[in-house]
C-alpha cells in the first residue's frame, strides 16, 4: 500500500499536468513526444472509467423489480459489470483503432512513432475519461432519483458526447503543438511547405490580417494576462488543411468504433425490467437505440 | 450578530468575500468559505421554515413538521446542487486553463448563493403576509416561485460583480460560468422536484418526501408537452 500511494500520486499529478496543459506546452514537446508515461496514465484512466461505470450502473440500484423477475443480486451484478465494461470500452476502442490510425498517419507523412502516437492517444483518452468521471456525480444523482430508463440512457450518451468532444479538442491541439515543435526541429521544411513538406500536419501561412491578430494576442500573452490552456490553439498558427483531414478521419474512426463497441458491450445501465445479463443479443445498432430511447422518452411507451 | 455581520459583508461585497492575497491566504480562504456556507445554510433554513408555514396559516394540521421539513430542504437544495456539480466545475476549469482562479471562482459562487439565501430570508416576511392573506395552494406556490426568481436575480447581480475582475483577466471565465450555470440548473431542477413538497397541500399527509419521489422532472415535463401538442 505504501508503494502504491506514491505511484498513484505521481500518475494523478501527470493527469493534472495534462488537464492544465502544462504537459502539452510547446517547450514540453521539444523532442516531438509527449513526456508522460502511457502505462501509468492508462492505470489512472481505467480506474476513473471504473468509477464512471459505477455511477452508470447505479441506476439499477433502488429500483422496484417486476415480481416475476427473481434476481435479487441483479442490480449489484450490473454495477460490477459496468465497472468492468466501461474501462474495457475505452481500452478496446483504443486497441482497435490504434493500428489503423498509425498506418494512416504514417502513410500521410507524420513523424509520430508508434510509441509517440500511443502516448498521445492514451493522453487524449485520459482527458476524455477525466471529464467523464467529473460528470459522474451528476449521473449518479440522476440515476438514483429517476425511474425513466430512456432518460438515463440519453443522459449517459450526452455525458459521453461532452467528454468525447473535449477529449478530441485536446487531441487536436496537442497534435498541432507537436507539429509546431516538429517544424522547429526541421526549419527547412517550414521554409518551402508546398514542395518539400510531406507531412500533413503542416503550418499554414498566415494572412496579414491573421498575422496582426496573432501579434496582438501574443503581446497580450507576454503581459501575462492569459494562461494557455490544454485546449488553446498555439499562437500564430491556424489549422493546416491536411491536419484537418487527419483529425477528421480520427474523429470518425473513434466515434464509430466507440459507439459500436459500446453497443457490443451493452448493457451498461441495466433495465430494471430485465434480468441481469453480462452481454445482450447482437441486434439493432447504437444509433437506432438512441432514436428509440428518444421516442420512448417522449411517448412514454 | 456574527451571522448578520456576515450577511452585511456579503451584500456589500466586503474584501474577505472576494480576495485572498498575501500570506496565509489558503487558511483564510477556507475560513471565508466556511463562513459563506454557514450564511447560506442559516438564511435558507429561515426561508424554508417560513415557506413551510403555509399549512399553519391555512389552519391545517401537522404544520410544525412541514415547517421543519421545509427548513431542512431549502439549504439542501441550494448546497446539494452546488456540491453535485463541483467536480465537473473543477475538471472543466482545469481543462480551460482557469485552475489558478479556482478558489476565487468557488468563493464568488458561494458569495452569490449566500446573497440568494439572504435575499430569500429578507423576502420571508412578505411571504408570511401573503400566506396570511390567502390559503390558496396554487397562489402560494406561484408566490414562492416569484420569491426564488427575485432572489436568483440578486444572486446573479452579486455573481456578476465578483466575476467582473476574473472575466477581465481571462474571458474564458464567462464560458465556464455559462457551462457551470447550465449544469447547476439541470441538477437543481431535479433536486427541487425530488425534495418536494415544500409547502404541503391540503389533501395530503405531511411527509419529508413524496412517495412518487423517484421520478424525473424532465420526463414529466416532456411528456406533458408531448400530450398537450399531440394528444
Amino acid at each position: 500500500m505504501k508503494r502504491l500511494a506514491p505511484f498513484f500520486r505521481q500518475r494523478l499529478a501527470e493527469l493534472d499536468r495534462l488537464l492544465r496543459g502544462d504537459a502539452t506546452q510547446a517547450e514540453a514537446l521539444e523532442d516531438n513526444k509527449l513526456d508522460v508515461s502511457a502505462g501509468g496514465l492508462l492505470v489512472i484512466a481505467m480506474l476513473l472509467a471504473a468509477f464512471y461505470g459505477l455511477c452508470m450502473g447505479s441506476f439499477s440500484l433502488l429500483k422496484e423489480m417486476p415480481v416475476e423477475l427473481v434476481d435479487p443480486y441483479g442490480p449489484v451484478k450490473q454495477v460490477l459489470a459496468s465497472m468492468i465494461k466501461t474501462p474495457a470500452l475505452f481500452l478496446l476502442t483504443l486497441l482497435v483503432t490504434l493500428p489503423s490510425l498509425y498506418v494512416f498517419n504514417a502513410l500521410v507523412g507524420s513523424r509520430l512513432t508508434l510509441l509517440g502516437m500511443t502516448r498521445l492517444l492514451v493522453a487524449a483518452m485520459s482527458v476524455n475519461i477525466a471529464v467523464l468521471a467529473s460528470l459522474g456525480a451528476i449521473v449518479v444523482f440522476f440515476s438514483l432519483t429517476t425511474k425513466s430508463y430512456p432518460f438515463i440512457l440519453l443522459l449517459n450518451v450526452a455525458a459521453f458526447t461532452v467528454a468525447g468532444v473535449l477529449g478530441m479538442l485536446f487531441l487536436l491541439q496537442t497534435l498541432h503543438r507537436m507539429t509546431k515543435s516538429e517544424h522547429r526541429e526541421h526549419p527547412k521544411a517550414v521554409a518551402k511547405p508546398s514542395i518539400q513538406m510531406k507531412s500533413p500536419i503542416e503550418l499554414t501561412p498566415l494572412t496579414s490580417q491573421e498575422k496582426s491578430k496573432s501579434e496582438t494576442t501574443s503581446s497580450e500573452s507576454t503581459k501575462g494576462t492569459l494562461q494557455t490552456s490544454a485546449l488553446d490553439m498555439p499562437q500564430g498558427q491556424v489549422l493546416g488543411g491536411s491536419t484537418k483531414v487527419v483529425f477528421r478521419c480520427w474523429i470518425i474512426l473513434f466515434s464509430l468504433v466507440g459507439a459500436q463497441m459500446g453497443w457490443v458491450l451493452r448493457p451498461f445501465v441495466g433495465s430494471p425490467n430485465m434480468p441481469f445479463t453480462f452481454f445482450r443479443e447482437r441486434d439493432s445498432n447504437f444509433f437506432a437505440a438512441v432514436v428509440g430511447a428518444l421516442q420512448q422518452l417522449f411517448t412514454g411507451g | 450578530m456574527f451571522t448578520l455581520q456576515t450577511a452585511d459583508d456579503v451584500l456589500r461585497r466586503a474584501d474577505w468575500t472576494a480576495r485572498s492575497d498575501g500570506n496565509g491566504a489558503r487558511g483564510r480562504s477556507a475560513h471565508s468559505l466556511i463562513r459563506l456556507l454557514s450564511c447560506i445554510v442559516t438564511f435558507a433554513f429561515l426561508y424554508g421554515a417560513v415557506m413551510g408555514s403555509f399549512r399553519g396559516l391555512a389552519g391545517l394540521p401537522s404544520w410544525e413538521w412541514q415547517m421543519l421539513f421545509s427548513a431542512t430542504k431549502v439549504p439542501l437544495l441550494l448546497t446539494g446542487s452546488f456540491f453535485i456539480t463541483l467536480p465537473t466545475f473543477f475538471v472543466l476549469s482545469t481543462l480551460l486553463g482557469l485552475r489558478q482562479d479556482f478558489t476565487a471562482t468557488v468563493r464568488a459562487l458561494f458569495a452569490a448563493q449566500a446573497g440568494l439565501a439572504i435575499t430569500l430570508a429578507a423576502l420571508a416576511p412578505l411571504t408570511m403576509l401573503c400566506y396570511a392573506s390567502t390559503s390558496n395552494y396554487s397562489q402560494a406556490l406561484a408566490l414562492n416561485g416569484l420569491m426564488f426568481a427575485v432572489a436568483s436575480l440578486a444572486g446573479q447581480m452579486l455573481l456578476r460583480v465578483h466575476y467582473r475582475p476574473l472575466i477581465a483577466r481571462n474571458p474564458r471565465h464567462r464560458q465556464m460560468l455559462l457551462a457551470w450555470g447550465t449544469a447547476y440548473a439541470f441538477v437543481a431542477i431535479q433536486l427541487a422536484w425530488l425534495l418536494r413538497p415544500f409547502l404541503g397541500t391540503k389533501g395530503l399527509e405531511v411527509q419529508f418526501l413524496r412517495t412518487d419521489v423517484w421520478d424525473n422532472a424532465y420526463v414529466v415535463v416532456v411528456r406533458l408537452i408531448w400530450r398537450a401538442v399531440f394528444g
